[in-house]
């Protein structure tokens, strides 16, 4: 068994890309807004279902990110 | 606009802080004995209280009595000197009489509270009157339609303050549902559904059985017209008071279903009173079974009232917030065509009709103590009276609204015990909402 060492660069890469997922959460509950016609005060009163739904999509985000990762291992063999 | 939306404590604050002009006062009159300027005047005062009448119901006020600085209990007066002597803990410097003639004689005395059975409530509150004394009464005003207007009639000939124990009137969260009705918040009135449900044989302990119907006189036609006027006056009196009319007529039916006791009232109610605007308010009452408690529900076109619950409901529930939606139409469109895909894991997004609070803080109960419960307005209502006794200024509206419940109860009974459809006697109208009296000229009030 060895150390997993996550570098700075990782760490910043990482919080980047949740940033986003954050950013595409908000924009969805924007979205949902508007197709539904419900309350604009949802912007803040659904915070806690953006937050898990940012969590989801970080992790949904996995997929591809692997798959490309996976890609780009055999490129360089 | 003074209007409020808090608590029980923040009526009372924000009503002490309320001048004589407010919409408030004007919409609800009866609350000119709790505002800034009377609670001034009243400030180190005192009223000299006599209870006549001290079982439980008595004894109820009597320890709401003890909390409140205005009362001074000078005399307590009971014929059953078992009552008396439980009273007297609250009390232990105050007179104890038993006879409640030598109570109205004493100068000592500036106003009475009357809680003896319904049967003794009106020759004692006209003598009261003659005497000069200011008059507390609990509801229901008579046990017949001829003592309460007897009773009325002797209040409108004194000069003195007449209370009577409606205290909905006096409660914040009917108040508040009144204020909102009026408003429009649940739309035009359609309808009414009242009930009140116990499951206990409302019967006291007796010691000794020829104190039977002395104890439980509420379970003898002689004395009382049972659940119709010891309960169904408190909300047939919320029906008058949410659509400012009085009913015209009443129909119904009243067994003894479950107590075969020996009892001579119902205990099995159910009656439709019809408002002349085709408006109909039923009223049912059972005490063999306590399921759904108490409730006056007031039917709007656009919601429904529960101010017993404290809260109103629209007719069309909240959508669901949209994110929900979304995600929910997501996880439909992806595992819909799923064999094996268990049960959803997205929240249920089908949203349950719970209401919405009538004011922030509320205080509820379930109907099933008879002697009267906290929070319910009767510690207001008897702060206004002593305030009131302090004054010597009578409260507009307050009496009017108890002999209307008191009359209709009996007209409930009356058509139970007929199997009829009785309509409202002319010779027992008085003048207030759409009723005119048939001996008066004016035009009946107009709508508070």
């Amino acid at each position: 068994m060895k150390d997993i060492i996550i570098t700075v660069k990782q760490q910043k890469r990482e919080i980047k890309i949740w940033l986003i997922a954050l950013l595409v959460a908000f924009l969805l509950n924007v979205c949902a807004i508007w197709v539904y016609d419900t309350e604009w005060s949802e912007l803040w009163t659904q915070g806690v279902w953006v937050l898990i739904l940012s969590f989801l999509i970080y992790v949904l985000l996995w997929v591809p990110r692997l798959i490309c990762w996976t890609l780009t291992l055999r490129r360089h063999k | 606009m003074n209007t409020f939306n808090s608590g029980r404590r923040d009526f009372i604050k924000e009503l002490g802080a309320m001048g004589g002009g407010s919409l408030l006062l004007s919409a609800f009159p009866w609350l000119q004995a709790c505002t800034g300027e009377v609670k001034k005047e009243t400030t180190g005062e005192k009223a000299r209280i006599a209870v006549i009448g001290t079982g439980s119901r008595g004894q109820y006020h009597l320890a709401n009595l003890t909390k409140n600085p205005k009362a001074d209990v000078v005399a307590l007066c009971d014929n059953y000197a078992s009552h008396l002597e439980a009273a007297s803990a609250y009390f232990p410097k105050a007179k104890r009489y038993s006879d409640y003639r030598d109570v109205l004689g004493s100068k000592e005395v500036d106003g009475v509270i009357i809680t003896t059975p319904l049967h003794e409530h009106a020759h004692i509150t006209i003598e009261a009157f003659a005497a000069g004394k200011h008059v507390f009464c609990e509801k229901s005003l008579a046990r017949t339609l001829d003592d309460c207007l007897a009773m009325y009639r002797a209040y409108q000939q004194s000069d003195r303050v007449f209370f009577v124990g409606q205290q909905r009137l006096f409660d914040p969260k009917y108040i508040r549902a009144m204020e909102m009705i009026r408003e429009g918040v649940i739309g035009d009135i359609v309808g009414f559904r009242t009930y009140w449900f116990r499951n206990n044989d409302w019967r006291r302990p007796v010691p000794e059985p020829g104190l039977e119907r002395k104890i439980n006189w509420r379970l003898y036609k002689e004395y009382s017209a049972g659940m119709m006027t010891e309960l169904a006056t408190h909300q047939l009196q919320v029906g008058n008071w949410a659509l400012q009319m009085i009913p015209e007529k009443v129909m119904g039916f009243g067994d003894i279903v479950y107590w075969k006791d020996g009892r001579e009232v119902y205990d099995n109610i159910s009656l439709i009173y019809r408002y002349a605007n085709g408006v109909k308010m039923t009223y049912e009452s059972i005490i063999s079974n306590k399921f759904y408690g108490l409730e006056e529900q007031i039917l709007g076109h656009k919601g429904t009232m529960e101010p017993e619950k404290g809260r109103y409901y629209f007719e069309e529930a909240q959508p669901a917030p949209g994110i929900l939606q979304m995600i929910n139409r997501i996880e439909h469109g992806i595992f819909d065509n799923v064999a094996f895909a268990g049960p959803s894991w997205v929240p249920e997004t089908a949203a349950e009709n719970k209401g919405n609070l009538i004011v922030d803080q509320v205080t509820t109960h379930d109907g099933s103590s008879s002697t009267g419960a906290a929070g319910d307005g009767s510690e207001e209502l008897m702060d206004a009276y002593l305030s009131a006794v302090i004054t010597g200024k009578r409260i507009p509206v307050l009496v009017e609204e108890a002999y209307y419940s008191s009359t209709l109860a009996l007209l409930g009974e009356q058509a139970m015990d007929e199997q009829r459809v009785i309509t409202y006697p002319e010779e027992y109208k008085i003048s207030y909402l759409n009723f005119k009296a048939p001996d008066s000229d004016t035009t009946p009030d107009p709508v508070v």
